[in-house]
């Protein structure tokens, strides 16, 4: 039922007390005097509002510069002579597989701390929350040195891993440590704020209709949560995907796509480096693009 | 049959109270806010764990605080618990969520979804998502979806508060027709005395979590326990009787009529203090002795200093509040009020 037939069956008087339920769904636009008078997404009708679209427009652009800049100083030859080399694509493949592993070690590990940072069942929430921001704060760099001082080979932890042939510095493994530990408090600090957003009366709801607590969270919390899951696994993937400071200290082996932009910048000079960028740029961007559109319409599904 | 007789401790006050519904029956628990009406609902629906006592539903226990000590978890006790808000789950269509509850070992749902959508009307709405749904289809929705899980019994916590009058007294008829249906204990949580007239066939007076009557619906009205359940049922005005110190009459605003019936009632003639217009009729604050009595009238009454009301065989209340039992509820005599 569109506004205007809302409106008219709310005037007409032939339903009573019909009124959008707000609480179980995510509120629309007002009817009444609101919806006619056209909050019509597409349509600037004043001055204020063509100043604020202008606004926009110069940030959007501003904020868009560095992209625009990369795809100016591009020609067609460079990345052709760039991604022709032998070898050239090795780094792709690389930060694809260790962005993967990032994300399925921080799907597994990170939710269920989230969710129960979201539901406050933990004791002294402000201390763990206090923890996350630490780890949020720590710059890159920070963070990959202290990590030679806590899964170096000299470390019980190091020396563990020996035990089982695995290394934690110049491998794989040292990579998805570095990504994990540079994207984790971003995915955590999303999901804590995507579980935060499913009211809890939902999941109290399912209890009392049969549900044990495992399955409430797949069929209520889960699917509630997961248009906010899928941007903090996102987020979490840029981050893993541009991963740089901590990697250059513990994983300068195998390396990635930021790496092997740095390194053929310090070899071969900026032109040869920046189709490398591009390359990043065209990889990074499906994952959080897709979780992004699909977000948005599992709103509008929800939204009827 | 529901069986409750429990202690809950609340910040303020303990919650205690012993009900026993059978299946069928409708209980209306009735009180004012924060009297601890939820708080009893939600020991039964397992959401609150109470200090003391003893829940039985459809003939398990549910929760015993003496040995054998038992707790079953809120997902184990299939208590229907409807609240204000319907709760429906915004990411399932209609169809999706009146089926939410359903096991299979409840048969198939399809046959019975399909005629209880009809009978709530909303059998246009199945493949609508919640938010599109109005806060009546909201509701019936949501009761369909506790009688599709077949829960043993249905909690209605103040299940209306908010939707309008014609649409509410619409879901108090299908909610009865339903549990009759369905033979399930019901209970009803309200704070509207006329919700709980109209949905019960026995009404329970809660007051700072102490059930402090229980009976017929209009008799618990007409005659209430103590003077407090008068005043939670609607009683303005309390007269001192003539003859008997500290008693006095209730007199409830719709229990009077205007001019004097000496046949039917009491009399009581005094100044018109203020009126204006209530309903359908008239409401009128009559200064009789050093008390004002409120009455409902049909018609608007005059200005006079020699107002004379009939009020319609008063309960009255000793000095300790509670209930005189003989006093002014027989044939009654105006002399016998101090007017």
């Amino acid at each position: 039922m569109s506004w205007a037939a809302k409106a008219a069956t709310a005037a007409s008087g032939t339903v009573p007390g019909e009124q959008s339920s707000g609480s179980s769904g995510s509120p629309g636009p007002p009817p009444g005097p609101l919806s006619r008078a056209g909050i019509t997404p597409h349509k600037v009708r004043s001055v204020s509002g063509l100043a604020a679209v202008i606004g926009a427009a110069v940030i959007w652009i501003a904020l868009l510069g560095p992209v625009i800049v990369l795809l100016t100083h591009l020609s067609w030859s460079a990345i052709r002579s760039s991604l022709t080399a032998p070898g050239a694509l090795d780094p792709l493949v690389v930060s694809v597989e260790s962005g993967a592993v990032t994300l399925a070690v921080l799907f597994v590990l990170c939710t269920p701390l989230a969710w129960l940072l979201a539901r406050g069942r933990l004791p002294f929430p402000r201390v763990w929350e206090a923890g996350l921001l630490c780890s949020l704060l720590l710059p890159p760099l920070v963070i990959g040195l202290l990590l030679i001082f806590m899964v170096g080979p000299y470390t019980p932890i190091g020396e563990l891993l020996g035990h089982f042939n695995l290394s934690a510095t110049n491998t794989f493994l040292a990579l998805c440590i570095a990504e994990v530990y540079e994207s984790a408090p971003y995915y955590v600090l999303g999901a804590q704020a995507a579980f935060g957003g499913v009211d809890p009366r939902l999941e109290q709801q399912a209890q009392l209709l049969g549900d044990r607590p495992a399955r409430v969270f797949r069929r209520v919390t889960l699917p509630l949560a997961t248009p906010g899951l899928a941007m903090a696994l996102a987020v979490a993937w840029a981050r893993a995907m541009g991963a740089f400071g901590a990697v250059i200290i513990i994983a300068y082996h195998p390396s990635g796509l930021p790496l092997q932009i740095y390194t053929t910048l310090q070899e071969t000079g900026l032109a040869s480096a920046l189709p490398f960028a591009l390359v990043l740029l065209v990889v990074a961007l499906p994952l959080p693009l897709a979780a992004y559109i699909w977000s948005a319409r599992a709103g509008r599904r929800r939204r009827g | 049959m529901l069986d409750a007789d429990v202690e809950v401790d609340r910040r303020d006050f303990t919650v205690r109270a012993a009900v026993s519904v059978a299946p069928g029956e409708r209980l209306a628990l009735f009180g004012p806010s924060g009297a601890g009406k939820t708080t009893l609902l939600e020991a039964i629906a397992g959401l609150v764990t109470p200090r003391r006592g003893r829940i039985a539903l459809g003939g398990r226990v549910l929760t015993s605080t003496s040995p054998p000590v038992r707790a079953v978890p809120p997902w184990q006790r299939r208590g229907g618990l409807l609240r204000q808000d319907p709760g429906l789950f915004p990411h399932l269509s209609v169809r999706a969520n009146l089926a939410y509850g359903r096991t299979a070992a409840a048969g198939p749902v399809e046959p019975e979804l399909a005629g209880l959508a009809g009978l709530l009307g909303v059998a246009d709405l199945l493949p609508v998502m919640p938010a599109r749904l109005s806060g009546g289809q909201a509701h019936r929705v949501a009761l369909g979806r506790l009688l599709l899980a077949h829960c043993d019994a249905l909690l209605l916590d103040e299940p209306y508060t908010g939707l309008d009058v014609s649409l509410r007294r619409a879901l108090t008829d299908l909610v009865v027709s339903l549990v009759v249906a369905r033979d399930v204990p019901a209970v009803l949580v309200t704070h509207e005395l006329t919700d709980a007239q109209a949905f019960a066939g026995r009404l329970a007076i809660l007051d700072r979590g102490q059930l402090l009557q229980v009976g017929p619906p209009d008799e618990v009205v007409l005659r209430p326990a103590s003077r407090r359940v008068a005043e939670l049922v609607g009683y303005l005005g309390f007269v001192p009787v003539r003859g008997a110190p500290g008693t006095l009459a209730g007199i409830h605003p719709e229990r009077t009529l205007a001019g004097a019936h000496p046949g039917r009632g009491v009399v009581l003639t005094g100044a018109v203090t203020g009126r204006r217009p209530a309903g359908a009729g008239w409401e009128a604050d009559v200064r009789v002795a050093e008390t004002v009595i409120t009455c409902r009238l049909p018609d608007k009454p005059p200005v006079s200093d020699q107002f004379a009301v009939t009020v319609l065989d008063p309960p009255s209340f000793g000095p300790d509040g509670a209930a005189v039992p003989s006093g002014l509820s027989g044939p009654c005599r105006p002399e016998q009020v101090r007017g």
